[in-house]
């Protein structure tokens, strides 16, 4: 992977203000004191696809009894979520199980670079809550037909799925459960925009993702 | 006083850049709350006036007959004056105005957003003011604005409201929908039987 310093998915870096109403800021410094005053026992961090689940009913049917805290900023690529995680997210707080997804939004980036982001997260994670297992999703595929970022978010996700298989408090999983048909496209009815989920979208997977949380859960805590 | 004489930026119609790389600008579905009267929904995230207006002339008004359209843009007219912005929502309602005579034109007035005091929640205030005065002209025209009831007295929206202090959570959906909901129904109730419950 790409050293940290020369990787610009891997430097935290907080997100500029540049529409002027500093709503970035806002959420993480909600999110900061969300951890003062919580004991999550899941935390969910990310982009978009985290932010939006918690506006669904899926998120209070499934994750909600499992005492889930969701840090989803839309728009975030890995070098947001870094910066965020450095800067309290992870404070005062002990969840047993942290879920990343990100990775979608790093326009400019290579895949090795946004694995390399991706896997700065995981050790930040690991330094910050030894006793946690971090389960990264595999980003989805987009657009309504193929395109360049689906072969990016593709490697990305072989690239980030290799580096994980060698550790013992991380693992890959995959939440595509097919969303990209035989013809090669993607259905509104599963995106509405080709990038983000309908509560139908979400359905297929979440019902995944909640099964292997609760088994994470369930098992004795890492040391 | 009606900007038009000089060129207005935010009134040139103008697609979306592919600048992501999957060509997922398209027209979305609309899901659930106005379904019942045979409702379209043809939002776009992060659209500009230049960006619904181009949609507009190029397919988005064609075949259909609406008794009424909603209109809701401006918030992401970020190099536009409010001026701009305005003139650009006007030049929007008279396109409509045109192509669907017969159609009642709801405009729906620009929220606040940021969690406390900002200069964009002055500049969307100040679409709405211009708004409230330019539309008049056009007859078909309607404004509704229910910016008032997102924000508190110590001056902050709430995340219950826009999760991420401008889109709407369920709980702020429903203060807006409420009254549009009754004036829809106004307007539609209005219109002759056999031609009921079209909107756009």
């Amino acid at each position: 992977m790409s050293a940290e310093a020369s990787n610009p998915a891997a430097t935290p870096t907080p997100c500029e203000d540049s529409q002027g109403d500093g709503r970035w800021m806002s959420q993480h410094v909600r999110f900061v004191s969300e951890c003062k005053e919580r004991e999550p026992d899941v935390v969910f961090v990310g982009d978009s696809l985290v932010q939006l689940m918690h506006q669904f009913g899926i998120w209070r049917q499934l994750f909600s009894p499992l005492h889930c805290l969701n840090f989803g900023i839309g728009g975030d690529a890995t070098q947001h979520v870094l910066w965020r995680l450095t800067n309290g997210e992870l404070d005062n707080i002990s969840p047993k199980v942290v879920v990343l997804w990100v990775g979608t939004n790093n326009h400019g980036h290579t895949a090795e670079q946004i694995a390399g982001g991706i896997m700065e997260i995981v050790q930040l994670i690991h330094n910050k809550l030894p006793n946690a297992h971090t389960l990264v999703l595999g980003v989805l595929p987009r657009g309504r037909m193929p395109n360049p970022l689906r072969e990016r978010n593709a490697e990305v996700n072989k690239l980030v799925q290799d580096a994980l298989s060698s550790l013992s408090h991380a693992s890959f999983f995959n939440v595509d459960p097919g969303f990209v048909l035989s013809d090669g496209s993607i259905s509104h009815q599963d995106m509405y925009d080709y990038l983000h989920l309908t509560a139908h979208g979400y359905q297929a997977v979440c019902e995944p993702l909640h099964a292997q949380i609760k088994s994470l859960l369930e098992k004795p805590a890492e040391n | 006083m009606m900007s038009g004489d000089d060129l207005n930026p935010a009134a040139v119609p103008q697609p979306v850049e592919d600048r992501q790389g999957d060509g997922r600008w398209m027209s979305q579905i609309w899901k659930e709350m106005f379904s019942p009267l045979h409702a379209l929904n043809f939002g776009l995230a992060g659209d500009t006036t230049c960006n619904v207006l181009w949609r507009l002339q190029n397919g988005e008004l064609q075949n259909i007959r609406p008794k009424v359209v909603v209109l809701w843009v401006g918030t992401n007219n970020h190099d536009h004056t409010a001026e701009q912005v305005a003139g650009g929502i006007v030049a929007i309602a008279q396109l409509l105005t045109n192509r669907l005579p017969k159609a009642k034109i709801v405009v729906l007035g620009l929220l606040p957003r940021g969690e406390q005091p900002n200069p964009l929640r002055e500049k969307n205030a100040a679409v709405n003011r211009l708004l409230r005065s330019w539309l008049p002209r056009l007859g078909q025209a309607l404004f509704l604005d229910v910016s008032n009831e997102f924000i508190h007295s110590d001056g902050t929206i709430s995340s219950q409201d826009m999760f991420d202090y401008l889109h709407l959570t369920p709980a702020g959906y429903n203060t807006l929908a409420k009254p549009l909901s009754d004036l829809l129904l106004h307007i539609l109730e209005e219109t002759p039987e056999e031609r009921r419950g079209s909107l756009v």
